[in-house]
């Protein structure tokens, strides 16, 4: 069984409020200043922690996270040097989970099963390719069950039932469930018309994994909307923005509000 | 070419965000039932002809022939194309598949302007919605046809990001597909991106090698000893080469931008030399220009058009197989060669196709006055006058343009007066 399907079930969180899956660019104003953030986050108990190493052309992603990535990679980001840091961070704060997220580009030239070993080897629980389709993922699902580490996917709303049923039986650890069409960072996520709700019923016919929901999640009222429905709620260009604002204080704060659990 | 479930070798695939996934596949089994759908492939043909020109002419070039002393010098001219480039024999097929599909608004990147020009002639043409997406630097570069653009109905988003050139206007394109699939066509311009488009894109684009099949026979009874052409996606180079793949006695060379020198940032030489590395990007896997962290870096070309930082996967497993040789001409050779079509022939060549030129005439004088080489002349040269007019180091180019644009303002102030006059005689 997934060790990060486990941590989440035991927290219970269908019952309670949903877990926090926050989002941190590595590199981003600085190497030593994202891992100050990192810490931060932890520190506060987040549950588990989403690192995305940067990349020069993250097309999934709106304006907010493409401009810290850029930034990001003016301080010349080793992805080597980042499952360093990882590491150190994971085993000081043994009570969270962190996840790395990349596009596919630097994990191509890095090595996809060298990533998953090493990535492994340093205690992180998932990963997450937005960029690779599951069709062309043989070798990187071997090094995952080899390597006792979740490849995480990604569920999206209009996905056909057959796709959702191919992509949710294969699914360990949880599954992100995006909320909306479009790239990150965009405003209106849980939109009226959207059944959200029904969209996560589905989602559950084919899969016991935990559910992360996000995409856009910027209020509490938003996280509790995921009360009883989702396992996680992902916020990602929301803290962003509120860390370029003002810093890891308006960072904290913010998380804090979000999830009362952590406050 | 056929692809391999979207594979050619080890580069192609579709490696696009999950959101994309319906999209896409909707765009395939379009493409799919089109092409085998004769009133589709006439529909098009018409097209092609009533509004793009077509066929285009295969024009033997005797001067040159005579002054370089070898091969006989054909030229094949896409420049002759509506909206001046081969851009357009794949903008009519895909606006064609749009209508098929139903959907109500085209996107499109552009580098230079000419993919986005062709776009938004066909959009204004089927009656769709136009947004083009233009890194900022070549919108200051090219600002002619952003003009054109903009007059057509499209709508042109300058796109700031990383280097602001064809590769952030590309990565901005695939964002605006992900909220907008449901309606929105991504019209991709060249022979990259997920599959199907390098298929596609190839499909629509091969007209220009089988009229140079039947011409060259027609011509001089033979099929041509050498292709040739520029490769910066590397639609015209597989529009040309693609219908001779078979015959193997035709050899195939594909040029890469030079541009100012060797250095990463100087040029845009993906194939040649191994200066690019494969890797997977903007939707596709190919040969890339990248640091040792898979980070994608910036190009350089006098020709806009050229200076892109991937290529086509399709252009990359020929590459590889060796079935095409690549070569490359930097800047200044690329002048020479504009120059001297100009004065032996009385063509205006685009930049992007005196690549091709370049290379083509270093290498036509060491061939046989028997043998016959085609070089793909893509497009036309008149948008590159600014550019051509500051290389060329005209004297009395900067003056024109220092008069012009006094005279410019000066009309204004009696065109404002004459508006305001006749509104206040209506009034």
């Amino acid at each position: 069984m997934s060790q990060l399907a486990n941590f989440i079930n035991a927290k219970q969180p269908l019952t309670s409020q949903p877990l926090a899956m926050t989002h941190v660019i590595y590199g981003y104003p600085s190497i030593e200043a994202s891992l100050e953030w990192m810490q931060a986050l932890l520190e506060m108990g987040v549950e588990t922690l989403e690192v995305q190493f940067p990349f020069s052309d993250p097309v999934a992603d709106g304006p907010s996270i493409v401009q810290a990535c850029h930034k990001a990679l003016e301080s010349e980001p080793k992805i080597q040097q980042c499952l360093t840091d990882l590491g150190r961070l994971g085993r000081d704060y043994p009570n969270s989970k962190i996840l790395l997220m990349s596009y596919l580009n630097p994990v191509y030239r890095f090595g996809i099963t060298k990533l998953v070993k090493e990535a492994a080897e340093q205690g992180l629980t998932g990963l997450i390719l937005p960029d690779l389709p599951i069709e062309h993922a043989a070798e990187y699902q071997d090094a995952c069950v080899e390597h006792n580490l979740d490849a995480i996917w990604l569920i999206t709303p209009n996905m056909p039932t057959e796709r959702i049923k191919q992509i949710a039986t294969q699914a360990t650890g949880m599954l992100y469930c995006v909320s909306r069409s479009g790239v990150t960072g965009q405003k209106s996520s849980l939109q009226t018309e959207f059944d959200l709700a029904a969209y996560l019923a589905e989602i559950r016919q084919h899969t016991d994994v935990p559910l992360a929901v996000g995409f856009g999640i910027r209020s509490p009222q938003q996280v509790a909307e995921l009360t009883g429905l989702a396992d996680i709620a992902i916020v990602g260009s929301a803290l962003l923005d509120a860390h370029n604002q003002g810093g890891i204080a308006t960072g904290k704060a913010m998380v804090a509000n979000l999830f009362p659990q952590l406050a | 070419m056929k692809s391999e479930n979207g594979f050619y070798g080890q580069y192609g695939g579709s490696y696009i965000p999950e959101i994309l996934y319906s999209s896409q596949q909707q765009i395939l089994t379009t493409f799919e039932e089109a092409k085998n759908d004769p009133s589709f492939v006439a529909e098009l043909h018409k097209q092609w002809q009533q509004y793009s020109g077509r066929p285009t002419p295969l024009t033997h070039c005797e001067n040159l022939t005579q002054h370089l002393g070898g091969a006989q010098v054909y030229l094949k001219r896409e420049d002759l194309n509506h909206s001046g480039a081969h851009k357009m024999n794949n903008v009519i097929g895909q606006g064609l598949l749009v209508k098929r599909m139903g959907k109500k608004r085209v996107i499109a990147e552009t580098g230079a302007g000419q993919h986005g020009i062709a776009t938004a002639l066909v959009a204004s043409r089927l009656g769709l919605e136009c947004t083009i997406y233009m890194g900022a630097k070549d919108v200051a570069r090219q600002y002619p046809n952003v003009f054109w653009m903009r007059q057509l109905g499209a709508t042109v988003v300058p796109v700031k990001t990383g280097s602001q050139t064809l590769r952030d206007a590309l990565d901005e394109a695939l964002r605006d597909w992900s909220s907008s699939y449901e309606d929105s066509h991504y019209l991709i311009g060249t022979a990259c991106g997920c599959a199907p488009f390098p298929e596609m894109v190839t499909y629509f684009q091969s007209v220009i090698g089988q009229e140079v099949q039947r011409q060259s026979l027609a011509q001089f009874d033979q099929l041509p000893d050498r292709l040739y052409a520029c490769v910066g996606g590397g639609s015209n180079a597989l529009g040309l080469f693609t219908p001779f793949l078979e015959d193997k006695e035709v050899e195939m060379v594909g040029v890469e931008a030079a541009g100012r020198g060797m250095d990463m940032g100087d040029h845009s030489i993906r194939l040649s030399h191994n200066l690019g590395q494969a890797g997977i990007a903007q939707g596709f896997a190919s040969v890339f220009l990248q640091d040792d962290q898979g980070q994608l870096q910036e190009t350089h070309s006098i020709a806009a058009g050229l200076d892109y930082v991937g290529v086509s996967p399709i252009v990359a497993h020929l590459a590889e197989t060796q079935r095409v040789r690549m070569s490359y001409a930097n800047d200044e050779e690329v002048l020479a060669a504009c120059s001297l079509l100009l004065q032996k022939e009385g063509i205006i060549p685009a930049l992007e196709s005196s690549h091709a030129l370049a290379v083509a005439f270093k290498e036509a004088a060491d061939m046989r006055p028997d043998q016959h080489i085609v070089i793909n002349l893509s497009g036309r040269g008149d948008k590159d006058i600014f550019n051509v007019a500051k290389a060329f180091d005209d004297k009395e180019f900067a003056p024109f343009l220092e008069e012009y644009l006094k005279n410019y303002h000066e009309q204004d102030t009696v065109q404002d007066l004459s508006e305001s006059l006749s509104q206040e005689t209506h009034a």
